[in-house]
C-alpha cells in the first residue's frame, strides 16, 4: 500500500512538471522576469507593467539594441524590454515556427528575403499610419528604396531600421608589403585582377577572396555589367550582361591563383581568412565593420574603398553595389500589441536612429543620421559605403525566394564544381527560377 | 468448495486491482508515445500527400510529392549517399565494437579506466563533436594533417571538402562517437557467457580463433543483433554530423548530403513541408526494409538459447 501511494505521488509530480514546462508563454520567455506580463489587459493602462521581447539575429548589434531599449524604458518605466539573440542560421526557422504557433517576439527584425512571405500571410501589423499627426517623424525621413522594400500591396509593414552596402575591404599592410597602391575610385575589374596578381606574386599571400556569395559576391558584378537576376517577377539570368558579370566573378576564383579555392573556403570562410591576414582584399558588407573592429588581429590594418567598376559594361556606367535594409516589425498575433507599437514608433524617430548609429551597430536609416555611424570609426574610410548607396541595387528577393534561392545557389555551385558551364547554368536558372516566379 | 471459490474471486479481484495499478504506471509513457510518436507519424503520412503553404496551412495534392521525389536526382543522390554511409559505418563499427569489447572483457591492466574512456564520447553533445572534428580535419591547420606531415612531406588532404573523402571522414567521426554505446552493450552480452564453456573448450584443446567463432560469436549474437539494428537505423538517419561539417557551399556537398539533411533543408529552409514529409516516408520505408531483412535473417545466425 505504501509503495502504491508513493507511486501515485510520483506520477502526480511528473504530470505537474510536464504541465509547468509546457505552460505559460509569457513567463517562460523571460529570464528572471520579475515583472509579470499582462496577457489580457491592453498596455494602455497606466501603471500596468509590460514586458516586451525583442528578437534579433546579430549578437554584435545587441549592445545597440539594448541602448535603444534603455532609452525607451527610461521614458516609459512601466515597460521592460528583453533583447533575444538567435543566430542567423536558426532565426528564420525559429521565427516561422513561432509564427505558426502564435508566439512571435513582440518586436523583431525583418529582412527583405522573408518580408513578402510574412506580409502576405498577415503576420505583420500594418504600420502605414503609425506616424500620422507626428510633426518631426514619418516615413518621408527614410530613403524611398527602404520604405518600398517593406511595402506590400500599398501598405507598410515595417519601420526601416538601417541600410547596408557592399564595399571593397583591403589589408593595408599586405598592400605595402607588395608595393601596390591602395584601391581608389579609378579601379576597374582589370585593375583588381592586376593588383591581386601582383600581391600574390610579390608576397605569396592571396590577393582577393572570391568565395561563392550572392550579396557580397556575384550579384555586385552582375549589376555592374548591366544585367540583373530577378526583378519585378521576371528573371534576367540569360542575358549577355548577367553572364558577363557572373563569369567575371567566378573567374576570380577559378581562372587565377590569387584566390583561395572553394575547398579552402569550406575550411575557413573569407571573413576568417581576411581577418587573419591570409588574403589581401574582399568584398565586404558594412554590417561587418563593428565585428572586424572588435578583432585586434585586423583592427587598424584594413580600410574600405568603393567597389571597382566594370571595364566594359554591356549597359550602364559599370558601377553597382548591392544594398539591403532591415526593418522592425511586430506581429498581428502579439499579446502586447499596443505597447509594441509604441516602442516601434520610438524606433523610427530621429533620436532613436542617432542612438543606433552611435552604437556602431549599423548605418541608421533616418535621413541625415548616417553620419553618426561614420564617426564611430573615424580611422576608416566608411564614406565609401555611403558613396556606394548612390549606385545601390536592392538585394533581389520575392515571395518565393526561399524556394528559388537554394536553386540559384545549387546551380551556381555546380559551375564552381565544374559540372556546368556559365551558359548552361544561366539557361537552367532562367527555366527553373522562372517557373517558381510564375507561381507568385 | 465455497472457500476455494472465494479464494479464486479474491485472487481475480486482486489481479485486476494490480492490473489497474499497472495501467496507471504506464499511462504517462503511453500518453507520451501517442502524442509525440504515433500521432505525428500518421500526421506525416497525411502531410506527404499535401503541399504545405506557409505558416501551417496545407492542401491535398495526392501523389504529386512522390512523383516529384522519385524524379528528383538530388533525392536519388542523397539515398545513395545515405546507403554508402551505412556501408561505411555499420560493418566496421560493429567489428571494432566487438573487438574492443572482447579486449575490455579480458584481464588487462587499467581495464575499468579504459572502459570509462571508450564511453566518454557518448556524453559529449554531437554538435561539439562535429565542431572539434571539423577543426581536426582542417586542411591547413588541422591536427590530422599536421600529424601525417610529420612522416615526410607536407600533407594537405582535403578531408571534408574533397567529394570522395567527405563522407568517409564523417563516417570516422560517427564510428568514434558511438562506439562507446556499442561496446557497453556487447560487453554486457560477453559477460553473460558462462566461463564454463571456455573452460570446456580449453579442455578439448580449442585455440583462440575457434573459441571466438564457436563460443563467443553465437553466445553474443542476440546482443549483436540489437546493436546491428540500432547502428543501421542511426546510420540511415544520419544528419547532425554531416550538417555541421559539410555546408551547402562545400564542393563535397552533393556527394555528402544524406536523406535527413535533405529533409532538413526542404522542410526548414525551402519551406516545402509536404515534400519533406514524403522524404521522411521514403527514409522510413528504407529503414523498414533493412530491419525486415535483419529480422528474417536472424533465424540464420542469431543463437537464442532458452
Amino acid at each position: 500500500m505504501k509503495t502504491r501511494i508513493l507511486a501515485l505521488f510520483l506520477i502526480l509530480g511528473l504530470v505537474l512538471s510536464l504541465a509547468a514546462c509546457g505552460g505559460s508563454t509569457s513567463t517562460t520567455a523571460a529570464a528572471g522576469g520579475d515583472q509579470a506580463a499582462t496577457t489580457a489587459a491592453p498596455a494602455g493602462d497606466t501603471g500596468e507593467k509590460v514586458k516586451l521581447t525583442f528578437g534579433i539575429w546579430d549578437s554584435y548589434q545587441k549592445p545597440g539594441m539594448e541602448a535603444l531599449a534603455a532609452a525607451y524604458t527610461a521614458k516609459n518605466p512601466n515597460v521592460s524590454i528583453e533583447v533575444q539573440v538567435t543566430g542567423w542560421d536558426e532565426y528564420w526557422t525559429k521565427l516561422e515556427a513561432a509564427a505558426s504557433g502564435g508566439e512571435l517576439p513582440d518586436i523583431f527584425w525583418m529582412h527583405t528575403n522573408e518580408f513578402v512571405k510574412y506580409a502576405s500571410n498577415n503576420m505583420l501589423v500594418d504600420v502605414t499610419n503609425l506616424y500620422d499627426g507626428a510633426t518631426d517623424a514619418g516615413y518621408s525621413n527614410f530613403p524611398e528604396g527602404l520604405v518600398k522594400n517593406f511595402t506590400y500591396d500599398g501598405k507598410l509593414y515595417g519601420v526601416p531600421k538601417d541600410w547596408d552596402t557592399i564595399g571593397l575591404a583591403y589589408n593595408k599592410e599586405i598592400f605595402d608589403q607588395a608595393g601596390v597602391k591602395y584601391p581608389d575610385d579609378t579601379w576597374t575589374w582589370d585593375t583588381l585582377v592586376e593588383a591581386a596578381k601582383t600581391i600574390k606574386e610579390k608576397t605569396g599571400i592571396y590577393g582577393f577572396a572570391a568565395p561563392y556569395d550572392d550579396q557580397q559576391g556575384f550579384l555586385n558584378t552582375v549589376y555592374q555589367a548591366g544585367g540583373f537576376t530577378v526583378a519585378d517577377g521576371k528573371t534576367g539570368y540569360n542575358s549577355d550582361a548577367t553572364k558577363m558579370g557572373l563569369a567575371y566573378y567566378i573567374s576570380l576564383q577559378k581562372d587565377y591563383d590569387f584566390s583561395p579555392t572553394q575547398e579552402q573556403f569550406a575550411d575557413a570562410d573569407a571573413g576568417t581568412l581576411f581577418q587573419s591576414g591570409q588574403v589581401a582584399m574582399q568584398f565586404l558588407g558594412s554590417w561587418n565593420i563593428t565585428p572586424y573592429m572588435n578583432n585586434e588581429d585586423i583592427k587598424g590594418k584594413f580600410d574600405i574603398a568603393i567597389l571597382p567598376k566594370a571595364t566594359n559594361p554591356v549597359s550602364g556606367e559599370g558601377r553597382a553595389s548591392i544594398y539591403n535594409g532591415l526593418a522592425y516589425a511586430t506581429s498581428t498575433k502579439g499579446k502586447n500589441q499596443a505597447a509594441a507599437l509604441e516602442f516601434l514608433k520610438f524606433l523610427g524617430t530621429k533620436e532613436a536612429n542617432i542612438i543606433h548609429g552611435e552604437s556602431g551597430a549599423a548605418i541608421p536609416a533616418f535621413n541625415g543620421t548616417s553620419e553618426t555611424w561614420l564617426t564611430k570609426f573615424p580611422e576608416l574610410n566608411l564614406k565609401a559605403y555611403t558613396d556606394m548607396m548612390d549606385y545601390g541595387i536592392q538585394f533581389p528577393g520575392s515571395k518565393t525566394k526561399s524556394k528559388w534561392g537554394p536553386i540559384e545557389k545549387q546551380t551556381i555551385m555546380e559551375v564552381y564544381n565544374g559540372t556546368l558551364t556559365v551558359d548552361e547554368a544561366v539557361a537552367k536558372l532562367e527555366t527553373e527560377v522562372g517557373a517558381i516566379l510564375a507561381t507568385e | 468448495m465455497t472457500s476455494t471459490h472465494i479464494a479464486q474471486v479474491k485472487r481475480a479481484s486482486r489481479l485486476s486491482h494490480d492490473a489497474g495499478w499497472g495501467y496507471l504506471m504506464v499511462a504517462p509513457t503511453i500518453l507520451g508515445l501517442i502524442i509525440l510518436n504515433i500521432y505525428p507519424f500518421f500526421h506525416s503520412i497525411y502531410m506527404s500527400f499535401s503541399e504545405t503553404m506557409l505558416f501551417g496551412n496545407w492542401e491535398w495534392v495526392g501523389l504529386d510529392n512522390y512523383r516529384k521525389m522519385f524524379s528528383d536526382p538530388n533525392m536519388w543522390r542523397a539515398t545513395g549517399n545515405t546507403l554508402y554511409f551505412v556501408l561505411l559505418t555499420v560493418p566496421l563499427g560493429i567489428f571494432l565494437a566487438l573487438a574492443f569489447a572482447s579486449m575490455l572483457n579480458s584481464q588487462i591492466k587499467g581495464r575499468d579506466g579504459l572502459r570509462a574512456i571508450y564511453f566518454l564520447p557518448m556524453i559529449v553533445a554531437p554538435a561539439a563533436i562535429a565542431m572539434v572534428w571539423k577543426w581536426l580535419y582542417n586542411t591547413e591547420y588541422g591536427l590530422i594533417n599536421q600529424f601525417l606531415g610529420l612522416f615526410g612531406a607536407d600533407v594537405k588532404i582535403n578531408w571534408i571538402s574533397n567529394p570522395k573523402l567527405a563522407l568517409p571522414a564523417a563516417a570516422i567521426v560517427a564510428i568514434w562517437s558511438s562506439i562507446g554505446y556499442d561496446i557497453i552493450l556487447l560487453l554486457a552480452g560477453l559477460q553473460a557467457i558462462p566461463r564454463s564453456y571456455y573452460e570446456a573448450a580449453d579442455i578439448d584443446g580449442a585455440n583462440f580463433i575457434s573459441k571466438f567463432f564457436h563460443i563467443t560469436v553465437p553466445m553474443v549474437s542476440p546482443t549483436m543483433f540489437f546493436v546491428l539494428i540500432m547502428r543501421l537505423m542511426a546510420a540511415l538517419k544520419q544528419f547532425d554530423l554531416v550538417y555541421m561539417m559539410i555546408t551547402d557551399t562545400n564542393p563535397a556537398f552533393q556527394q555528402s548530403q544524406t536523406l535527413m539533411y535533405m529533409f532538413y533543408r526542404e522542410s526548414f529552409q525551402v519551406g516545402n513541408k509536404g515534400y519533406a514529409s514524403a522524404l521522411v516516408l521514403w527514409t522510413f520505408v528504407i529503414i523498414l526494409a533493412f530491419t525486415a531483412i535483419q529480422f528474417v535473417g536472424q533465424k540464420k545466425w542469431v543463437h537464442y538459447d532458452q
